[in-house]
C-alpha cells in the first residue's frame, strides 16, 4: 500500500484559536462549537501550554476492538478508522481506551465524536482552516520530532 | 449532521441576585434586525432595565454581559462581547468589550445575554451550562487574585470551563475595576468589576455543549477562507501577530506622541520598543477563531503588555525599564484592575504631589516619576484600598475633593481617562474621536487615523463617500472622518468581531459592510443591506447618547478635551508646537453635530428619541 498522506500538527505554531475544532464542527455537523469538532485544542494559558488533539488512524486501533456496537471500522483501501456515528451509543468506551485522547464527546447529543479524515474533501477542512500553519497534510517517511516551545512566534 | 434543539438567534437571561430568581427570554427579530447583538442590545436592555438615578454600586444597577450576533460563528476574530453597566467610575454609561474565549462559551451554553440585577447577600458565581443558570457559593474564592480564581476554579468543576471573574480590585470596589478573562484579555474601561463586585459575583463559569446551528455550512466554511486569505494579505495584521500592538510605541514616539509623565512630555525611552518588549515574549496567542494572534506570554508568567499597558504604567509613570513595566502590566492584570485609568490617575497623583496639591503627609510617602518599587506598592494599595490607594481608588470623582482646578491636570473626558497613549494634539481627528465618543475619553469608539497613510484621494472618496482633507493637523472635514469609523466600529462591536480586521482600523482595506452582510446571512439566512447595517452603527451611537444625556446631562459641553490638550503647545519631536485650537475644535464638533443630525447643544431630535422609545416599549 502507498504512503497515505497524514495530518500532523505542529504545537509550536499553534496560537490556540481553535478555528480548526470549529471548522471541523461546522463541515460535518452543521453546527458551530469547537467542542464538537474532532480535533481539540488543549490549551491552558496560565500553565503556558497548547497542543493539539487529533486521531492518527492507528494501523491498530484500539477504538474498533473497543467499540461494543461495532460501530469503528477500518477502511481496508484508505487506512482510515472510521467512526459511523449514527449507530454510536455513547458508551465512551473509545474515549477511555485511545492513548492519544483523540475521541470527544458530544454530550447532548450522546454520540462520540471521531475524526473520519473528512473523505469527500481533497484536504481535511482543519488543515485547509488553520491560519498559522500548525496543522499540515502531507505523506511522510517517518514522523518527525516536533518541538513544542522553541519558536517565540508563530509563522504569519 | 448533528440534530440540535431549536433554538433563538438571542437567548437572554434576567438573573435577580437579591431574590435568587432567573428568568429566560427570547430577543424578538425585530429588535435584532434594529440592533443586531453585543453593544446594540447591550444597550437596547440597559435603556429598557436601567432606573437613570441609580447609584452605580448599588443593587439598581444592571449589568449586562451580552455577546455579539456572530460570536462563536465560523468568522475570523469571531471572540468577543460586551461588558456593559452604568459606570460607577464616570457615571454615564460604562460599556467594555473583551476578547478570549468566554463569550463563545457562553453562547455555546445556550444563553447569549445576561443581564444581572440585585445584589447577593454572600459571595456566588454564576455556572451556565445547557441554557441553564445556577447561582452558586463563591465564598472560597473570594479574596483571591484573577489567576488564582481560575486556576480555583478549574481545579473544582475541571478544566473543560471558561471564566469570566474580578480580582480584589472589583471586590474593593474599586472605580476602575476591570472584568477579566485568563491572564490579560480584559472588559477593562468604566469600571465593570466594581459592579460586579458590588453585586457580590465573583465570577460567570460557563460550559458549552452546544452546537450553534449554522444556517450555510459550507458557505461559511468558504467565506471564512477568503477571508481569511484576504487578511492575510494585509501587512499590518502580518506585523501585529508577530509583534502585536508594541509596534506603535516606536511610530508615535518617532511623531513625538508618546504620552509621558501625564503628558507633560511626549517622548520616552526606546526601551518600550516593539523588538525590546519582545525579547520577554515566549509565543504569540490568539483568542477565539482569530487570524491575527496579537497577544503576548510573556516570560514573566503572563500576558501582554499592549502598547496601552506598556506606555500608561510605563512612560506615564515614568519607569523605563523592559522588565519593570512588564511586571507592573502583570500586576495590574492579575489584581483586576483597569490599567488605562491605573497609569492616568497614578501620572495625575504625582504631578499633583510635585506641584504641591498632594503632600508626603497625606499620601504617607513621596511620590515620585519612574520609583518603580514606590508605584509598585501603590498599585497593590489601590487593589486592596490601603492608604493613599483607598483615596484613589475613588477615580475622577477626587477632582471634587483634590478641587476643581486639579482637573486640568487629569487626561480624562467625561470622568474616564484616556485609554489610548497616543497624545492627541497633533491628529486632529483623533482628538474630535476621544472628545464624542460615548462612554468618556476613548479611541476604541473611533479612532481615525486613515489619514496619516498618504492614501490617494479617490480611495479616500471611496471610503468616506467625499472629499477628506488629507492633512491630519487640519481642521477641515474631521466629523466625516470620525461619524464615518464611530458607525463602523458600533456595528462591529454589536457583530462580536475584533476590531483588528476591521476596515478602517489601521488599514484601507479588511472587513467592511459588505462582508458582514454575507456573513450574517451564512450563519442565520438574515438578509440586511450595507446601508441597514451603517444605520444600526448610527442608531447604537443615538441611544447611547441618549442613554448618556439621561444619567448624567450629557450636552456638548462634555464633548471637549483635557486642558492641556488645548493649551501646553507638544514639547518635542515632529510633533513639537501642535495643540488643539478652541476655534477649530469647535468647528469639528459643528461638522459632526450636523453629520449625526444633533442639534448644536449635541442633543437627539426629538423623533429620534421618540423612535428609540417606541423600540424600548415595543417588547
Amino acid at each position: 500500500m502507498a504512503r497515505q498522506k497524514q495530518i500532523y500538527a505542529r504545537p509550536a505554531l499553534c496560537a490556540g484559536c481553535r478555528i480548526c475544532a470549529n471548522a471541523c464542527a461546522v463541515v460535518n455537523r452543521g453546527v458551530a462549537n469547537p467542542r464538537l469538532g474532532a480535533i481539540r485544542i488543549r490549551q491552558n494559558l496560565i500553565e503556558r501550554y497548547e497542543f493539539q488533539e487529533i486521531c492518527r488512524h492507528c494501523e491498530e486501533p484500539p477504538c474498533l476492538d473497543a467499540c461494543m456496537v461495532g460501530c469503528i471500522s477500518k477502511d481496508a483501501r484508505t487506512g482510515l478508522v472510521i467512526q459511523d456515528q449514527s449507530r454510536c451509543v455513547g458508551c465512551w468506551m473509545c474515549l477511555m481506551v485511545c492513548p492519544f485522547g483523540a475521541v470527544g464527546r458530544d454530550v447532548a447529543n450522546h454520540v462520540a465524536i471521531k475524526c473520519n479524515r473528512c473523505q469527500d474533501r481533497k484536504t481535511p477542512a482543519c488543515v485547509e482552516a488553520c491560519p498559522t500553519g500548525a496543522l499540515v497534510f502531507e505523506a511522510r517517511e517517518d514522523a518527525v520530532f516536533e518541538p513544542f516551545f522553541t519558536e517565540p512566534t508563530v509563522a504569519s | 449532521m448533528t440534530h440540535q434543539k431549536a433554538r433563538p438567534i438571542c437567548q437572554n437571561a434576567l438573573v435577580n441576585l437579591t431574590d435568587g430568581i432567573v428568568e429566560y427570554f427570547a430577543t424578538p427579530e425585530e429588535i435584532i434586525k434594529k440592533f443586531l447583538g453585543g453593544r446594540g442590545l447591550n444597550m437596547y436592555y440597559l435603556y429598557k432595565y436601567l432606573k437613570p438615578d441609580c447609584d452605580p454600586l448599588s443593587p439598581d444597577n444592571v449589568l449586562i454581559i451580552g455577546n455579539g450576533l456572530l460570536t462563536g460563528m465560523l468568522v475570523p476574530n469571531s471572540g468577543r462581547h460586551n461588558v456593559t453597566c452604568k459606570s460607577p467610575e464616570s457615571g454615564i454609561i460604562g460599556d467594555a468589550n473583551i476578547g478570549g474565549f468566554f463569550g463563545p462559551e457562553l453562547r455555546f451554553a445556550g444563553i447569549d445575554r445576561l443581564i444581572i440585577t440585585g445584589r447577593a447577600k454572600s459571595p456566588v458565581y454564576l455556572y451556565v451550562e445547557d441554557g441553564r443558570i445556577e447561582i452558586r457559593d463563591a465564598t472560597p474564592y473570594w479574596g483571591l487574585t484573577c489567576t488564582q480564581t481560575q486556576v480555583k476554579i478549574k481545579y473544582d468543576l475541571g478544566s473543560d470551563i471558561e471564566i469570566e471573574c474580578i480580582g480584589p480590585a472589583g471586590e474593593n470596589l474599586v472605580r476602575f475595576a476591570a472584568t477579566r478573562y485568563g491572564l490579560k484579555n480584559a472588559a477593562g474601561r468604566c469600571g465593570t468589576g466594581a459592579v460586579l463586585g458590588s453585586k457580590n459575583l465573583k465570577a460567570v463559569v460557563a460550559r458549552g455543549n452546544r452546537g450553534l446551528p449554522v444556517a450555510d455550512p459550507e458557505g461559511m466554511f468558504a467565506k471564512y477562507i477568503e477571508l481569511r486569505d484576504y487578511l492575510n494579505k494585509s501587512k499590518v495584521i502580518g506585523v501585529m501577530g508577530r509583534v502585536g500592538t508594541p509596534l506603535l510605541y516606536d511610530v508615535s514616539n518617532y511623531l513625538g506622541a508618546i504620552r509621558t509623565h501625564n503628558s507633560q512630555q511626549t517622548v520616552f525611552f526606546d526601551t518600550l520598543n516593539a523588538e525590546e518588549i519582545h525579547k520577554y515574549v515566549d509565543k504569540m496567542l490568539s483568542c477565539y477563531n482569530c487570524v491575527v494572534h496579537c497577544r503576548h506570554r510573556n516570560r514573566l508568567g503572563g500576558e501582554g503588555p499592549e502598547y496601552t499597558s506598556e506606555v500608561l504604567v510605563g512612560a506615564n509613570i515614568g519607569v523605563a525599564d523592559t522588565y519593570q513595566v512588564i511586571d507592573l502590566n502583570n500586576l495590574v492584570n492579575d489584581l483586576g484592575l483597569d490599567v488605562s485609568s491605573t497609569g492616568t490617575y497614578i501620572a495625575w497623583a504625582i504631578e499633583l504631589f510635585e506641584r504641591g496639591y498632594l503632600s508626603a503627609e497625606k499620601v504617607g510617602y513621596t511620590l515620585r516619576f519612574g520609583d518603580y518599587p514606590g508605584l509598585r506598592r501603590l498599585i497593590e494599595d489601590i487593589a486592596y484600598r490601603r492608604g493613599f490607594g483607598d483615596v484613589l481608588a475613588e477615580g475622577s470623582r477626587l477632582v471634587e475633593k483634590f478641587g476643581p482646578e486639579t482637573a486640568d491636570f487629569l487626561i480624562a473626558i467625561k470622568g474616564l481617562p484616556q485609554s489610548d497613549p497616543h497624545d492627541v494634539r497633533y491628529l486632529k481627528g483623533f482628538a474630535l474621536g476621544i472628545a464624542t465618543a460615548s462612554r468618556g475619553a476613548d479611541h476604541l469608539r473611533s479612532r481615525p487615523t486613515l489619514e496619516i497613510f498618504d492614501l490617494p484621494s479617490e480611495v479616500r472618496r471611496q471610503i468616506y463617500g467625499e472629499p477628506i482633507d488629507p492633512n491630519p493637523t487640519s481642521y477641515n472635514s474631521k466629523g466625516r472622518l470620525v461619524y464615518f469609523h464611530e458607525n463602523i466600529y458600533a456595528t462591529i462591536d454589536c457583530l462580536g468581531i475584533c476590531k483588528f480586521i476591521c476596515h478602517g482600523f489601521n488599514s484601507p482595506r479588511n472587513l467592511n459592510y459588505t462582508h458582514f452582510k454575507d456573513l450574517i446571512r451564512l450563519a442565520y439566512g438574515l438578509e440586511f443591506s450595507e446601508q441597514e447595517l451603517e444605520e444600526i452603527g448610527r442608531r447604537v451611537i443615538d441611544l447611547e447618547r441618549l442613554l448618556n444625556y439621561q444619567l448624567k446631562g450629557v450636552t456638548r459641553k462634555d464633548d471637549t478635551l483635557p486642558a492641556r490638550y488645548f493649551d501646553e503647545p507638544m514639547p518635542s519631536a515632529r510633533a513639537k508646537g501642535s495643540c488643539v485650537d478652541r476655534a477649530g475644535f469647535n468647528k469639528m464638533l459643528d461638522d459632526y453635530y450636523a453629520l449625526r443630525g444633533w442639534s448644536k447643544d449635541g442633543l437627539l431630535p426629538a423623533e429620534r428619541v421618540a423612535e428609540l422609545n417606541a423600540l424600548r416599549d415595543a417588547t
